[in-house]
């Protein structure tokens, strides 16, 4: 591979784009293949077994042929309402998993850049800030602040959009008053229960880490069952 | 779904390389049967052999970076590795649990 296309890969990375590295085995010549332009010329005659390798986010040989083709995928969207103490634990786990993470909270003393640093974090209430956010079904939610003033907001907005994730922070005490909420909006008993509340694996841990390691431990297993 | 579970190889690749070290990239290229680590799993190894990132559980790393040394020292741009099943031998490489992989080795240039 050339040094010019290992920097054109890590750049792509960086712009979360999705592309495909394709290679040659026979002589280690790569390309960089995006679905919206042209494919190298050495590589056009595989152009429909490489874009079928796109659609189905798979790496591998072409059957009968020395071409490598390894797919990469845009992270998914993880949303966090609530700049908390277990924001900060996901937030590490997020890093290494490759979630793409955004923090909303409103409360400017909670949301700062020092308490997350490279994290892109909208100081405003859950309403204004999905206008800011490309969300689809492919996006999580995590509400955290377990203040309903903060968290509904974000949870309806979540159902609303089909998230395949949406959990909630708080007893189940907590969670059956928010439940109850929910009804009275008119959200029906499959959207209620679709809300992982309360959120999370069963560890058995109460601190802050332990938290959002069965928090995160939910969000992969989920990720895998969609 | 799948996520990127991106390991960041690529991005360590291009901080060795931009600190002048000879890089070799390792990347699963097949699998068969029941292999510890999938399609497109890599390792970069330079020079010195130290590495980055992997292709099996810590099976077959060992032969791995000695290839990409001697790939390094007989400037080679690529070569392709197969690993099978080891037999009950001590130390032999090969993978312990019964797959083989093929592993595609080639420098940076």
């Amino acid at each position: 591979m050339k040094h010019s296309i290992l920097k054109k890969i890590v750049d792509l990375k960086k712009q979360k784009k999705e592309f495909a590295i394709v290679t040659d085995l026979k002589n280690s010549n790569s390309t960089v293949y995006k679905l919206d332009e042209d494919l190298d010329e050495d590589f056009i005659q595989y152009k429909d077994q490489i874009d079928s390798f796109f659609k189905s986010k798979n790496n591998g040989v072409i059957d009968g042929t020395d071409i490598f083709v390894e797919t990469y995928i845009r992270p998914i969207k993880v949303v966090i309402v609530g700049a908390v103490h277990i924001a900060q634990y996901l937030v590490d786990f997020a890093k290494s998993l490759n979630f793409e993470i955004t923090i909303i909270d409103p409360r400017g003393y909670f949301a700062s850049e020092k308490r997350f640093p490279g994290i892109n974090i909208l100081n405003k209430w859950p309403d204004e800030a999905f206008n800011e956010i490309e969300t689809n079904s492919n996006t999580a939610l995590i509400a955290l602040t377990h203040d309903p003033k903060i968290d509904d907001p974000a949870l309806k907005y979540a159902i609303d959009k089909n998230f395949y994730y949406i959990g909630a922070l708080g007893s189940k005490k907590t969670h059956a008053n928010r439940c109850e909420r929910l009804k009275e909006a008119g959200y029906s008993e499959n959207q209620i229960n679709s809300i992982f509340g309360p959120i999370g694996i069963k560890l058995g841990g109460k601190s802050a880490p332990e938290i959002a390691l069965s928090i995160i431990a939910q969000l992969v297993s989920e990720t895998y069952k969609k | 779904m799948r996520n990127s579970f991106d390991e960041k190889i690529l991005d360590e690749a291009n901080d060795w390389i931009n600190a002048n070290q000879k890089v070799v990239l390792a990347t699963v290229i097949q699998t068969w049967g029941s292999s510890p680590r999938p399609t497109g799993s890599r390792m970069i190894i330079n020079e010195k052999g130290d590495f980055s990132g992997s292709v099996s559980g810590g099976c077959v790393e060992s032969a791995v970076v000695r290839e990409a040394q001697e790939l390094i020292n007989d400037n080679k741009p690529f070569k392709k590795l197969e690993f099978k099943v080891s037999n009950e031998s001590a130390w032999e490489i090969g993978l312990a649990c019964g797959g083989e992989i093929a592993v595609y080795l080639e420098q940076f240039n």
